[in-house]
């Protein structure tokens, strides 16, 4: 899994530093000076990570001092709660596209708690309550952060 | 001078410029708990309310509440891997993995205390500094200042994964942080670059919404994936006991502690670098105290030192960059560049005069930074066990309300959805990174610098064409790149040259 994660990556920057370096040719030195300084080295060093990935020797996990994803659980139940968080996070966009932050917040964590948390009704209620009560109180009254109602809102008027 | 410092220490005690300050402190706080709200955008917001304020105590309100942002950043990024500063990402790596092995009490206590140093050794140095720092930071034009952002990123870059190929996909992340900050128009032609003919992308990429989406959905993910609370079925132990052990840490490594303060001090005193590179430099240091390639690889795993490099110069860039700021007016910062703003709300023009007349000002300025983190730091170890506990608490009453966070910290950058946007590919990246084993640290600051380095390149080239190459300082710093680069190489040589004599 991390070969192929890493072969995509490489493909993704050398498309982009390709896609950027020719298109930097067409504009002024002062503009395409740096483009050109960091496109170029960056392209090769994506295709030696890509040639790297496909034809080194043995591919090895190569540590980075950074966080690691946790490996106590099975692959398969792994990859399906990894789709159920990125449902989850897509949808709580979508949420607040078409309802606004005010509804879209306790809609997510009423419903995050109900359906993945399987809490009881009482202990669901209060929570989203709090939550809500800080996101208001705090962004809305006391911080006055603009938050629009919503394209789905706006649209029914 | 002797006088004047302590007549800045009765300045700040006074009960009105003394009550400013804990104001400050109390929003600074929470402002620093919160991700996504920025010091730096607080700052602004607070300084139309110091227009009937004396300047010291209007300078107690202010900077009280900016220099301790950091800290409680850190609180957010070590219990919950979202960093609570654009300025305390670097401390997520070691501490929340130290969170995560039932050591947050541990790798508060290290961040906290690590901090204090760090702003006191950031307070000396401003009170030190200010008659001999001129000739330092005149030294370096925009020949030296590319270098070191290039200085800079070599140091993450290379000593962030391990071996041949982990350089190399540093290299790459990094490349890759540059590549996006060209993302904008451009400040010399005004040409819309990559901006894929969207309004929103000319102002180029915000740092905010790119570090949550970076960190944060990588572990929330993670954190469902597991189904546990943070610090899954691991014990956190009395947590009293493990911040005491995260204290005792910065003396065991007191040198490293220091160095890194001064790296952020550094940071701070060179215009234009700011907060976001000094904790990486640090990190980046922090790392090469790895006496082999085998301790280098806990880094990222729970290492303190991950914690403690990031820690002290997160808060001793803030004395740092009061330097320029009051002695030149050249702000080192995006903040300096508001307090400076402060200044002339007040009446008071940065320049000798703040060195000479206004002295006593400056030095309140001092006391206010080592007053207000002494505050902050036994106000964070009152609540340790209150905020360590929030990693016992189950994975899935924090994810909606870090998810919340995470958006509206992300949202409030531009208030725009785009941003969310933003978040949510940047998440997808950092996610892959992750699966991939690439760091993300060079790709943050590779970000943070493409502007600042950009920028200096130009002037460079167009001040000394290729003559820039050859300046004293320029080739001292690039043998400087050189060697962070084959640092690791020679040190794993040496490691197998050990093995070898041994057997």
């Amino acid at each position: 899994m991390h070969n192929r994660a890493s072969l995509g990556l490489a493909i993704l920057i050398m498309v982009l530093a390709g896609w950027g370096t020719l298109g930097a040719l067409a504009w002024p030195w002062k503009a395409k000076l740096f483009p050109l300084v960091i496109g170029i080295p960056l392209f090769c060093l994506a295709a030696a990570e890509a040639l790297w990935t496909l034809f080194g020797r043995q591919p090895e996990r190569q540590g980075a001092s950074d966080f690691q994803l946790s490996t106590d659980q099975a692959p398969q139940i792994a990859r399906r709660r990894t789709l159920v968080a990125a449902a989850w996070t897509v949808g709580f966009f979508i949420l607040i596209v078409l309802l606004g932050f005010q509804i879209a917040v306790p809609v997510l964590v009423f419903a995050y708690l109900k359906l993945q948390g399987k809490e009881g009704w009482l202990f669901t209620i209060v929570f989203t309550a709090a939550v809500w009560g800080f996101f208001y109180g705090l962004f809305d009254l006391l911080l006055h952060l603009p938050f629009p109602p919503g394209v789905l809102l706006e649209w029914l008027g | 001078m002797i006088d004047a410092l302590l007549q800045g220490l009765f300045l700040v005690l006074q009960w009105k410029a003394f009550a400013f300050m804990l104001l400050g402190i109390g929003v600074g706080f929470w402002v620093g708990l919160l991700p996504g709200l920025g010091g730096a955008t607080t700052l602004a917001l607070m300084l139309p309310f110091i227009y009937n304020m004396q300047p010291v105590e209007a300078f107690a309100f202010l900077l009280g509440m900016h220099s301790v942002v950091a800290t409680t950043g850190d609180v957010t990024s070590i219990l919950f891997g979202v960093p609570g500063e654009a300025t305390t990402a670097a401390i997520i790596l070691d501490g929340h993995a130290m969170a995560k092995k039932g050591e947050a009490g541990r790798a508060l206590g290290a961040a906290l205390a690590s901090s204090l140093i760090g702003a006191l050794i950031g307070a000396a140095a401003l009170a030190l500094a200010i008659p001999i720092v001129r000739p330092l930071v005149l030294t370096f034009g925009s020949p030296e200042l590319f270098m070191l952002a290039i200085v800079g990123l070599a140091f993450i870059a290379s000593l962030s994964a391990q071996g041949a190929r982990g350089m190399l996909r540093g290299f790459l992340a990094g490349g890759l942080g540059l590549f996006l900050a060209m993302i904008g128009q451009d400040p010399q032609a005004g040409v819309a670059r990559f901006t894929l003919d969207t309004l929103y992308l000319w102002q180029g990429l915000d740092l905010v919404p790119v570090l949550v989406g970076l960190f944060a959905l990588p572990e929330i993910i993670d954190l469902v994936v597991r189904g546990t609370s943070i610090a899954g079925n691991v014990r956190a132990g009395r947590i009293s006991r493990g911040a005491l052990e995260g204290v005792k840490d910065v003396f065991r490594h007191w040198w490293l502690t220091v160095r890194c303060a001064l790296i952020g001090t550094f940071v701070g005193i060179t215009p234009g670098l700011g907060g976001a590179v000094a904790q990486w430099m640090a990190y980046g240091h922090a790392t090469q105290s790895a006496r082999s390639p085998e301790e280098r690889q806990r880094f990222g795993q729970g290492d303190v030192r991950g914690v403690l490099g990031p820690g002290a110069a997160c808060n001793s860039k803030e004395g740092g960059a009061l330097i320029p700021t009051i002695a030149f007016g050249v702000p080192g910062s995006t903040s300096m560049a508001i307090l400076l703003g402060g200044f002339f709300l007040l009446g008071l023009v940065p320049g000798p005069d703040m060195l000479t007349k206004h002295l006593t000002v400056t030095f309140s300025l001092v006391w206010t930074i080592v007053l207000a983190n002494i505050i902050t730091v036994g106000v964070c170890f009152l609540l340790l066990n209150r905020l360590t506990a929030l990693t016992a608490v189950p994975g899935h009453l924090l994810v909606p309300v870090i998810l919340v966070l995470v958006f509206i910290g992300s949202y409030t950058t531009n208030s725009s959805y785009a941003d969310i946007l933003v978040t949510l590919v940047f998440g997808a990246v950092g996610y892959f990174m992750v699966v991939a084993g690439w760091p993300r640290a060079p790709l943050v600051l590779g970000l943070v610098l493409g502007k600042i380095a950009e920028n200096y390149l130009y002037i460079s080239v167009a001040r000394y064409d290729a003559a820039w190459l050859t300046r004293p300082v320029v080739l001292v710093l690039l043998a400087v790149a050189i060697g962070v680069i084959l640092y690791p190489g020679f040190q794993a040589w040496r490691s197998r040259a050990r093995k070898a004599a041994h057997a």
